[in-house]
C-alpha cells in the first residue's frame, strides 16, 4: 500500500464519556468484533481479568478507566488507532494530552443518563481542540432507556447539530437491533457475541418511524452537500452521496452524527466501526502546528507528506513489564528503526532502537511509522509532553497550559521497604504527570506530594500501593495558600556584622510593589556602582529565598516586583552571601508594610442533578463560602454553577451524595487564586504562630 | 472617580428622579421596545447601578444561554469603568459577582411557580438578600395577567422589586395614542411603571408612559448611547 492512501485509511480516534456510560466495554467490544482478542472480558468481570484496555490493577478494581493507552486495530481495510481517555474530570491533563493526539473522537453516552455533567466536561474539551467527533447512545437494553432523548439533549445541552442514523428495534429488554437510516434495513447481532451481523428489511411497525427519521436525517444532512440537497429534491439520492455529505459536515465539525446500541448486550458495535472509518476525518485531513524554537517560537504547519522531516509528540509514558515505554504520535514524515530523533526539550538526541505498535497488553514490532501512526517506543529517557524531530528541526508541539498544583499531603512509608519503593513510584508518577509534584519539606524532612485535587491524590496512593507496594501513612490534606502585597513599600536596610573575625556589610534600597499574577520580577535601577555588579544578582537570589516562605502563614509569596534603587558596599565586608542576607532582611521589612494578604485557590463548581434539590445545591454552596454564579433550569432538571475555595471542599461528594440520595453529582476544576476573608486568614496566622510556638518548645 | 461619586453621577438618577424615587418594595417595572433595540442592555445598565449601590441583584433570564448574558455584564462594567475612570475597578468588580446570579429558565418547560420557588430557594437557602430581581426574555404572549400578579405578589412578600424587559411583536402600530403598548394593555393593572424605548432622530429614546398613577410625563430626555448601549443623558 502507497503511503497516500496508508494514511488515508487511518484513523486515531479517543473514546469520550461520561464515567459509568460504559466506555470501556464499548472498547473491549471493539478490540473483539477487530479479532485483537478473543474472548470478551467484562469491567467487572467474573473472570477476574477485567476489560483489556484498562492496564491498572486499580482501574480494574474501581471499574473506571484512569490513564489513556493507546491500541491498534485493523477493520475493513482501514487501521484505528483507539486511544482510551480518562473519563473523570480530575485527571484534566491527561485528558487533554490525550485529545491533543487523537484526529476524532467517539462520544459515548448513557440512553437513561444522557447528557451530565462530566459529558459537558468531556465535550467541552472535545470542542476546544477542534475535535469532530460521532455520538454512541449505548445502553438501550437498560430500563428507562431514550435515544430520541438524549438526542434532543446533545442538541439543546451541547448545542450539537445531532442527527440520528439509526433509530432503535426494541428497547430496555425487548432491545434487538437497529435500523439503519441510510441503508434502509433492520441490522440484528446473532451468535453469542454478536459477531454475526444479519441484515432484513425494516419491521413493518417501525416502518413509517423509519420514514420519518430518514427525513429529518436528509433535512439536516443535505445542508452539507449541494449535490445531496438536489438529489434530495428530486428524490434520486444516493446512499453514497449521503455518506459524502454526512462526512464533510462531520470532519468540519458541524454535525454529530449520532448511532446507538447496547455495547454490552454486543449490538450496534459493528455499525458505529463503519461509521468511524466513514465519517471521521484521516490524519491527513486535520491540520497540526508545532512552534520553531529557533525562530522565536513561530507556528508552522506540520506537512503529513511521510517525505518530510520527522516531528512527534511523546504523550504518554507507561512502566510496563517491558521496562519504559513512550507512546509517540508521529505528525510529520516517517520514524525508522535506528534512526536518530532530537528530544527538543532536552536538546538530547537519541537512537530508536525498538519500534511498536501497541494492543492494550502484547505488541508487534515494527521497522517504520509515517506521520498520523502511534506507536511505541523502549527505554527512552523523556518526560511526557516532550517533542522528537528529525536532527535539523527544532520544533517543539507542547503547549499545553500545565497548572500548579492546589492540594498538598504529607506522605511517610511504614517501613523501610516502603521507603525505597516510594521514590520509585514518586520519580515515576512525576514524570507521567506534569501536575503532580512532590518534594521534601527542609524543616519537616516530610515527604510532600502535590496534585490538582482530592481525588487525583487518592488514585496515586492507590498506585503506590498496587503497583510500587508502597505502605504510606498520610497526613491531613492540605490546601496551597499564597501569600501576595497589596501595596508598594519601601526598603532601606542595612546587613552589617563587623565585630571579630570575616565581616559581613550590605545595605541595599528600594522598593517592592505588586506585579502581575503569578509573577516575580526583579530591576535592577542601581547607578553609580553603589552596589557593586557582582552582587546585584545576589540580591535577586535573596529576594526570592525571601519569597518562599512568607512571614503570615509561611506559604510562598507570589506577584513580586522587587525593584533595587540603590545601596552601599564596604570593600572587604561586602560579599555575595551578605547581600543575599541583606535583600532578605529588606524583604521582610518591606513585606509587613505592604499590606500583605493571604490567598487561596478558588474552584470552579458545576452542580447538577434533579430541580428538586436545587436548595439543597443552594444552601451546601452557602454553607462552603461559594459564590453561586449561575443556574440553569429546565422543568426537571437543574444545574448550578459556583465559585467555591478549595478549602471548604474536602468530602463535599459524600456530603451531597447524602442531600440528594445520590441522584446529584459535580465536577470541580481549579479557576484562580483568590483573598481569604479576613476572619479566616486570623484563624491560619494563629494556627502558624502555634506551629511554630510549638516547634520552638 | 471613586464608586460612590459614579452612583451619584449616573444618568441613571434622571430616571429615577422621574419615577419618584425609583420602584419601591413589591412594584414591577417594563422595559418594553421592539427586539433589538437594547432592552437587554438596559437592564443590565440598571442591574449593574444596583450592584454599584451593594444590591444584590437576581438576573432572571429565559433566553437560551447563560454565557451571553454574563457578557453582557462584563461589557457594561468595562464601559462604564473605563468612562467613568472607576478607581480599584477589579475590587468593585469582586464585589458585584458576589451580588448578582444569573437563573437560566426554559418558559416552555418551567412554569411562574417553579420559577419563583427556585428564586425564593436562592434568598432562603443561599442568604441571598435580593434587592431586586431582572427579567429578560420573558414572553408576555405566553403569559398571562395572573402569572404577572404571582410575581407581583412575590416581589411583595420578599421586599423587592421587579423590571421585566417586553420584546413587542405585532404588527404597527404598536402603540396606541398615549403611547402604551398593545400587547401588554391587559397587564397594566399589575404594571406600576412602564418604559418604552423607540428609535427617534438616529438615537434610541426612552420614554415613560406609565407613572404608578400619575400622569406620565412622555419623553424622559434619556437615550441610549449608540456605541456603548448605556443609557446616557
Amino acid at each position: 500500500m502507497n503511503t497516500d492512501t496508508r494514511i488515508e485509511k487511518m484513523r486515531n480516534i479517543g473514546i469520550s464519556a461520561h464515567i459509568d456510560s460504559g466506555k470501556t466495554t464499548l472498547t473491549e467490544r471493539i478490540l473483539f468484533y477487530t479479532k485483537k482478542i478473543h474472548k470478551i472480558h467484562e469491567v467487572n468481570g467474573k473472570d477476574g481479568k477485567g476489560a483489556t484496555m484498562d492496564s491498572m490493577e486499580l482501574e480494574k478494581e474501581r471499574g473506571i478507566t484512569i490513564a489513556s493507552a493507546a491500541t491498534t486495530v485493523n477493520w475493513k481495510d482501514h487501521v484505528i488507532n483507539i486511544i482510551d481517555t480518562p473519563g473523570h474530570v480530575d485527571f484534566t491533563i491527561e485528558v487533554e494530552r490525550s485529545l491533543r493526539v487523537l484526529d476524532s473522537a467517539i462520544l459515548v453516552l448513557c440512553s437513561v443518563g444522557g447528557v451530565q455533567s462530566q459529558t459537558i466536561t468531556v465535550d467541552r474539551q472535545l470542542k476546544r481542540y477542534n475535535v469532530p467527533r460521532v455520538a454512541f447512545i449505548n445502553k438501550l437494553d437498560r430500563v428507562g432507556a431514550n435515544p430520541f432523548k438524549v438526542k434532543d439533549q446533545l442538541k439543546e445541552r451541547l448545542g450539537r447539530n445531532a442527527v440520528l442514523m439509526q433509530i432503535p428495534i426494541g428497547l430496555e429488554d425487548k432491545h434487538e437491533g437497529v435500523v439503519d437510516l441510510v441503508r434502509m434495513n433492520a441490522i440484528y447481532f446473532d451468535g453469542n457475541e454478536g459477531e454475526r451481523v444479519r441484515v432484513e428489511e425494516i419491521p413493518s411497525e417501525l416502518k413509517a418511524q423509519a420514514d420519518e427519521y430518514r427525513e429529518e436525517m436528509l433535512d439536516n444532512v443535505s445542508m452539507f452537500s449541494d449535490e445531496l440537497m438536489e438529489a434530495v429534491l428530486e428524490g434520486r439520492e444516493t446512499k453514497d452521496l449521503i455518506y459524502k455529505a454526512v462526512r464533510n459536515g462531520t470532519v468540519t465539525g458541524d454535525l454529530t452524527p449520532v448511532f446507538m446500541g447496547s455495547a454490552y448486550r454486543n449490538k450496534g458495535v459493528q455499525p458505529l466501526l463503519d461509521a468511524v472509518v466513514r465519517y471521521l476525518p484521516n490524519p491527513a485531513d486535520v491540520d497540526n502546528f508545532a512552534k520553531d524554537l529557533d525562530h522565536e517560537g513561530k507556528e508552522v504547519r506540520l506537512e503529513s507528506d511521510p517525505g518530510s522531516s520527522c516531528v512527534a509528540l511523546a504523550f504518554k509514558l507507561e512502566d510496563g513489564p517491558y521496562g519504559q515505554l513512550t507512546y509517540l504520535r508521529v505528525y510529520q514524515g516517517t520514524i525508522g528503526k535506528g534512526d536518530q530523533l532530537l528530544n527538543t526539550r532536552s536538546q538530547q538526541t537519541i537512537r530508536v532502537g525498538r519500534l511498536v505498535k501497541m494492543h492494550a497488553d502484547t505488541m508487534t514490532d515494527i521497522t517504520q511509522a509515517i506521520s498520523g501512526d502511534i506507536v511505541a517506543l523502549f527505554g527512552v529517557d523523556c518526560r511526557s509532553g516532550d517533542t522528537f524531530t528529525a536532527p535539523g528541526l527544532n520544533y517543539s508541539m507542547t503547549s499545553i497550559f500545565v497548572p500548579d498544583p492546589v492540594i498538598s499531603l504529607a506522605v511517610k512509608p511504614v517501613d523501610n521497604k516502603s521507603s525505597d519503593n516510594l521514590a520509585k513510584a514518586l520519580n515515576r508518577f512525576v514524570k507521567e504527570d506534569p501536575t503532580f509534584k512532590t518534594y521534601v519539606d527542609p524543616e519537616s524532612k516530610q515527604t510532600i506530594i502535590q496534585g490538582m485535587g482530592e481525588l487525583h491524590l487518592d488514585v496515586y496512593l492507590e498506585r503506590m500501593k498496587r503497583e510500587y507496594r508502597t505502605e504510606v501513612e498520610t497526613g491531613k490534606p492540605q490546601v496551597a495558600y499564597r501569600e501576595a502585597i497589596s501595596q508598594r513599600a519601601e526598603f532601606d536596610y542595612t546587613h552589617k556584622k563587623q565585630t571579630g573575625g570575616a565581616g559581613q556589610f550590605g545595605r541595599v534600597i528600594g522598593y517592592i510593589e505588586p506585579a502581575d499574577s503569578n509573577r516575580y520580577e526583579f530591576v535592577n535601577g542601581v547607578k553609580g556602582g553603589n552596589i557593586p555588579k557582582e552582587y546585584i544578582p545576589s540580591c535577586d537570589k535573596g529576594f526570592q529565598s525571601a519569597m518562599k516562605k512568607g512571614q503570615l502563614i509561611g506559604f510562598p509569596v507570589t506577584s513580586i516586583k522587587a525593584v533595587l534603587l540603590d545601596g552601599q558596599s564596604h570593600p572587604v565586608d561586602s560579599s555575595d552571601i551578605a547581600f543575599q542576607t541583606a535583600a532578605r532582611g529588606a524583604f521582610r521589612s518591606a513585606y509587613v508594610k505592604a499590606k500583605p494578604q493571604i490567598l487561596e485557590p478558588i474552584m470552579k463548581l458545576s452542580v447538577e442533578g434533579p430541580s428538586e434539590f436545587i436548595g439543597n445545591f443552594f444552601s451546601s454552596i452557602n454553607q462552603r463560602r461559594g459564590i453561586i454564579i449561575s443556574t440553569v433550569e429546565d422543568g426537571t432538571f437543574a444545574r448550578v454553577d459556583a465559585e467555591v475555595p478549595l478549602s471548604e471542599m474536602f468530602g463535599y461528594a459524600t456530603t451531597l451524595r447524602s442531600l440528594t440520595q445520590g441522584k446529584a453529582e459535580f465536577t470541580m476544576e481549579f479557576l484562580k487564586y483568590g483573598k481569604v476573608p479576613p476572619n479566616i486568614a486570623e484563624t491560619l496566622k494563629e494556627e502558624y504562630r502555634q506551629e511554630k510556638q510549638n516547634e520552638s518548645s | 472617580m471613586v464608586k460612590k461619586e459614579l452612583i451619584r453621577r449616573s444618568p441613571l438618577r434622571i430616571l429615577e428622579k422621574a419615577i419618584h424615587g425609583g420602584l419601591k418594595d413589591g412594584n414591577i417595572g417594563v422595559l418594553a421596545s421592539r427586539k433589538g433595540v437594547g432592552k437587554t442592555a438596559c437592564l443590565v445598565h440598571l442591574s449593574t447601578d444596583k450592584l454599584f449601590q451593594n444590591k444584590p441583584v437576581i438576573h432572571i433570564s429565559y433566553a437560551s444561554r447563560v454565557d451571553y448574558i454574563i457578557t453582557w455584564y462584563e461589557d457594561i462594567f468595562k464601559e462604564i469603568a473605563k468612562k467613568q475612570q472607576l478607581e480599584s475597578a477589579v475590587e468593585v468588580h469582586d464585589e458585584i459577582i458576589r451580588n448578582r446570579v444569573i437563573m437560566n429558565f426554559k418558559q416552555d418547560a418551567a412554569n411562574t411557580e417553579q420559577v419563583l420557588k427556585t428564586v425564593g430557594a436562592m434568598i432562603d437557602c443561599a442568604d441571598f438578600a435580593a434587592d431586586t430581581i431582572m427579567v429578560d426574555g420573558y414572553d408576555f404572549r405566553k403569559s398571562t395577567a395572573e402569572d404577572l400578579k404571582k410575581f407581583k405578589d412575590f416581589a411583595d412578600k420578599m421586599g423587592l422589586r421587579i423590571w421585566f424587559s417586553a420584546s413587542l411583536k405585532g404588527e404597527d402600530p404598536l402603540f396606541d395614542d398615549k403611547g402604551l403598548p398593545n400587547e401588554l394593555k391587559g397587564y397594566l393593572d399589575q404594571i406600576d411603571v412602564l418604559i418604552t424605548l423607540a428609535y427617534k432622530d438616529g438615537h434610541v429614546r426612552l420614554s415613560l408612559v406609565k407613572d404608578y398613577d400619575n400622569p406620565p410625563p412622555g419623553d424622559l430626555n434619556i437615550k441610549l448611547d449608540p456605541g456603548t448601549l448605556l443609557i446616557s443623558e
